[in-house]
């Protein structure tokens, strides 16, 4: 948590000297975790591919990636402004079919197949905000999770002819990157241990312009106000802002970045399964986020390794793995409010304060 | 006349919570609102800044309507209200409280870019340290805000009130809580914006010390029903007061 | 058939899809308007009310993966339907006080949100134990023998029995909870508590006893819910969600806090539903959302909702 705080205007902290102070204005500026996000994408893979029991695929990697940014986008709404989403799955899938009619029937270029689905994802949001923001606090979890799966029920029934009904959509054809750059070419020498291949470097790329674009709206005054109405609604709004309005940009902020994800996903899968509008799916993002941690932008992309390292990999192993999911989950709700990462970040300012003697 | 209610009044249900209130408030006028729990004095506040809708009647501010619209809109007039619990943003630190609100005095039209740095906005930086000086809080813009003492607790609230530079400022029980030391220091606080800023200030309160300090007016309400009106003397006279508000006890 | 008879039939399918519904959102409505406490777990009571409900009436089958490793077979008390009907609503009122005291108590005091992710997780849980235990496969819950067949209401028509049965089983859950609600103390406080939200606000209230047996009487209906929905919906793990999200739209339409409300909205989310099946099928999932839509457009409180004071 304590990154986005301090980031509102550079401290006047020079006078404290240190290596550590250093580090922390290092750490605020953006160009830092811009950076941080491209040497992730080239290291992860390396690490994450050797973690017992995988079977080596880049596959999964990159669809960490594609998740991770349905996830920071919905921590954005979430951590950020306090407004819990149960329909995200609306964003995700709809944006998926978007993208898969679009490449079908249109153009199979990947860039403007991502761009058809954030399009998307923006008008559904703007739709399914109104109407959800009409009632106050509460009953946004539950206007969102009906409006979702009001498009769940359309893909399947009215809309059944062009969706594929329950068999999903499976008509996706996706052209090279620029008309050009087959997705399946790898490159050679240095480049292909680090990058692998053109589809990596697509979904990779994504994922580093999601953390910047993450980064500068939370540094934004849209940031700043985001965490106070999360905070204190009715003060924000005795400050002469009208909360109705920035709870409605968090939420669609939110659904663009999950329409890029739903579009890289149907570029990703070739396919789109009519699941991806259920509810399970806004769940799986809502467990992803919270078990992460809220509140930051390295929170949920912990939350995606983990939760897709445990449903593709571990799920084998474990024969309840939804169970023991759903237990670990409501533990982290009950005692551990900040996620996974926040514990991380917990141990580190308690080895800061070790360290320093006295933190200030 | 900078602010003017015409038989305000709420009803929930079959209680009548505000009763065809008629409230004057002259520029640079101190009016003090007072009466007993349950008088309706919070509800005549919350009808004015537009957190409610009245049942009936209407709300002027320099002669214009703005019955019915919402808190947001009142306030960018020049109407802001001090909360009676410190309303502030817990979490966050003062510096930060204070550059939400300049965001708030400067922005509150929503023409921000979500993409361009909130350390670009100079003019909603040094309004927040301006902001900040004035209110004694300088020193400890970078503390979280829960962790002030009350009483700083509360001078955060009111430098989030103040920060648009509001016209009118409404004070719900400022002193609530406070030790005599701390009631002291934030009197001298009104008194001082009072002066400096020439805000006109419109106080609900339970201490009468503070309202004879304070107020040029002072309204009496009772069961939703305003009962007196007029200067602290022809107040502390009235027989109708001392009868329903007082019972009796001497001021 | 006459019109009178299709006008009759409309309804009687009305009621009985709505009767569900209904008794589901009476729980979910007074909890949000007195406790604004939004109980996702709710839906386990549901769920409480169809598998345990079957295994008090009939026998239920545990074939799920953790049953079989450890040897569990099928339990069956073969008491039949009315049994379970009357012993699952004692079982969800405990039920229902025990999540009141231990799981919604301490998350009063913390951010809405948290309060919502926690019922979440919880619903997430007992689904996923049923799926242990007695599987995902949908289970048959057969109706009871005595209401197999048809009952003829003489020139209205003749109508299964099942539905009728249905109908009257709520009509009575619906009046006495009604009765004790509106006449008793405990409805006092329900009333109280949906129109003044900074008494419930301050803490203690909450805590008090009126509110732990509300939030135990909902627990009950949905219980029974459960039994009733049993041979009319299916069987199946991820059938509490499938009736909570109407159950939600009944309260958003109907307004909080007020039976009546449920009501009302219960016979209007069924009524769409039902028209739609007869009229317009492959719409038939959509209609009651485009309805939840426009009250919310022109209605936010809902219809039978007071207005609320915004915090």
């Amino acid at each position: 948590m304590s990154e986005q705080t301090e980031a509102a205007t550079p401290g006047e902290s020079a006078d404290a000297s240190g290596l550590l102070d250093r580090w922390d204005g290092l750490r605020e500026r953006e160009s830092f975790s811009i950076a941080g996000a491209i040497a992730f994408v080239v290291v992860f893979p390396m690490i994450f591919t050797n973690l017992p029991a995988y079977n080596g695929y880049m596959s999964l990697v990159e669809l960490i990636y594609i998740w991770a940014i349905f996830a920071i986008g919905f921590d954005l709404l979430l951590g950020y402004t306090g407004l819990l989403s149960f329909g995200h799955a609306v964003f995700w899938g709809g944006s998926a079919y978007a993208a898969g009619l679009f490449s079908a029937n249109v153009s199979g270029e990947p860039l403007l197949i991502v761009l058809v689905a954030m399009v998307t994802a923006i008008v559904l949001a703007l739709i399914i905000g109104i109407l959800s923001l009409r009632r106050g606090g509460i009953y946004f979890a539950i206007l969102t999770l009906a409006f979702g799966q009001m498009m769940y029920f359309i893909a399947l029934g009215p809309l059944g002819g062009i969706t594929g009904g329950e068999d999903g959509f499976t008509g996706v054809t996706v052209d090279p990157l620029l008309g050009a750059l087959e997705l399946g070419t790898g490159f050679a020498g240095v480049l292909g241990t680090l990058l692998h291949d053109i589809g990596y470097v697509l979904f990779a790329g994504f994922f580093v312009l999601a953390v910047a674009a993450a980064v500068r709206i939370v540094r934004s005054p849209y940031g700043a106000i985001f965490q106070a109405i999360a905070e204190n609604e009715q003060r924000v709004r005795f400050l002469g802002l009208n909360v109705w309005r920035y709870k409605l940009a968090a939420f669609v902020i939110s659904g663009a970045f999950a329409g890029v994800a739903g579009g890289l996903h149907t570029i990703h899968a070739q396919y789109v399964a009519v699941g991806s509008l259920f509810w399970i799916t806004s769940g799986d993002i809502v467990i992803i986020t919270v078990l992460g941690g809220i509140g930051s932008i390295f929170g949920p992309v912990t939350g995606t390794i983990a939760f897709l390292y445990v449903e593709n990999i571990v799920s084998g192993e474990i024969a309840f793995w939804l169970l023991v999911l759903g237990a670990l989950f409501v533990t982290v709700v009950w005692l551990f409010p900040a996620g996974i990462w926040g514990i991380v970040t917990g141990i580190r300012s308690t080895v800061r304060e070790q360290l320093l003697g006295d933190d200030s | 006349m900078l602010l003017e209610t015409k038989g305000l009044t709420k009803r929930f249900g079959e209680l009548t919570a505000v009763d065809e209130v008629n409230l004057q408030i002259q520029e640079g006028d101190s009016l003090s609102v007072i009466g007993p729990n349950g008088a309706g004095k919070s509800t005549t506040v919350n009808l004015i800044t537009g957190l409610l809708n009245p049942t009936e009647g209407k709300v002027l501010y320099r002669g214009e309507d703005i019955t019915g619209q919402e808190p947001h809109e009142i306030v960018q007039q020049g109407l802001s209200k001090s909360f009676q619990t410190a309303s502030i943003f817990p979490d966050l630190t003062v510096e930060r409280n204070a550059v939400v609100a300049s965001l708030g005095a400067e922005h509150g039209s929503f023409s921000l870019n979500f993409l361009r740095r909130l350390g670009n906005y100079d003019d909603v930086l040094e309004r927040a340290e301006q902001t900040m000086r004035d209110m004694g809080l300088y020193e400890q813009r970078h503390v979280e805000a829960k962790s002030l003492p009350y009483g700083d607790k509360r001078r955060l609230e009111m430098a989030l009130a103040l920060a648009s530079d509001p016209d009118l400022l409404f004070l719900d029980e400022p002193t609530a809580g406070m030790s005599p030391d701390e009631t002291d220091d934030t009197v001298d606080l009104i008194e001082r914006i009072k002066e400096e800023r020439g805000v006109t200030i419109v106080l609900i309160e339970h201490d009468m010390e503070i309202i004879f300090r304070v107020s040029d007016r002072i309204a009496v309400l009772n069961r939703g029903a305003k009962i007196a009106d007029g200067t602290p003397d022809e107040i502390q006279g009235d027989p109708d007061v001392q009868e329903a508000y007082l019972g009796g006890v001497e001021i | 058939m006459s019109v009178v008879g299709s006008v009759v039939g409309f309804m009687i399918q009305t009621l009985a899809v709505s009767s569900i519904y209904i008794l589901v959102a009476i729980g979910l409505s007074i909890t949000l308007g007195t406790l604004k406490f939004v109980n996702f777990a709710h839906a386990a009571m549901y769920l409480a009310g169809v598998y345990i409900g079957l295994g008090i009436a009939l026998e239920l089958q545990f074939s799920g993966d953790i049953a079989r490793s450890i040897g569990l077979g099928n339990v069956g008390l073969d008491l039949g339907f009315l049994a379970a009907l009357a012993i699952i609503p004692i079982i969800t009122f405990g039920l229902g006080l025990l999540m009141e005291r231990f799981v919604a108590r301490p998350f009063y005091d913390r951010p809405d949100t948290d309060q919502i992710l926690v019922t979440f997780g919880i619903l997430l849980i007992v689904q996923e134990l049923i799926r242990a235990f007695v599987g995902g496969r949908s289970l048959t819950f057969s109706r009871p023998a005595w209401a197999e067949g048809a009952i003829s209401l003489g020139p209205l028509g003749t109508y299964a029995s099942w539905r009728l049965a249905i109908i009257g089983i709520t009509s009575v859950l619906v009046l006495a909870v009604y009765l004790y609600i509106e006449y008793t103390d405990v409805g006092l406080a329900v009333r109280a508590g949906t129109e003044d939200t900074e008494m419930v606000n301050l803490l203690g209230v909450r805590a008090t006893r009126p509110f732990l047996v509300i939030f135990g009487v909902g627990s009950g209906l949905a219980g029974a819910a459960g039994v009733v929905g049993g041979p009319v919906f299916s069987v199946v793990p991820e059938v509490g969600v499938g009736v909570l999200v109407p159950a939600f739209l009944v309260v958003v339409v109907g307004g909080v806090g007020s039976i009546v409300g449920s009501v009302v909205g219960g016979l209007l989310i069924g009524a769409v539903e039902v028209g739609l099946v007869m009229n317009a099928p492959t719409w038939s999932s959509v209609g009651i959302y485009a309805l939840a839509a426009v009250v919310l457009l022109v209605r936010p409180a809902g219809l039978m909702g007071a207005v609320e004071v915004d915090e």
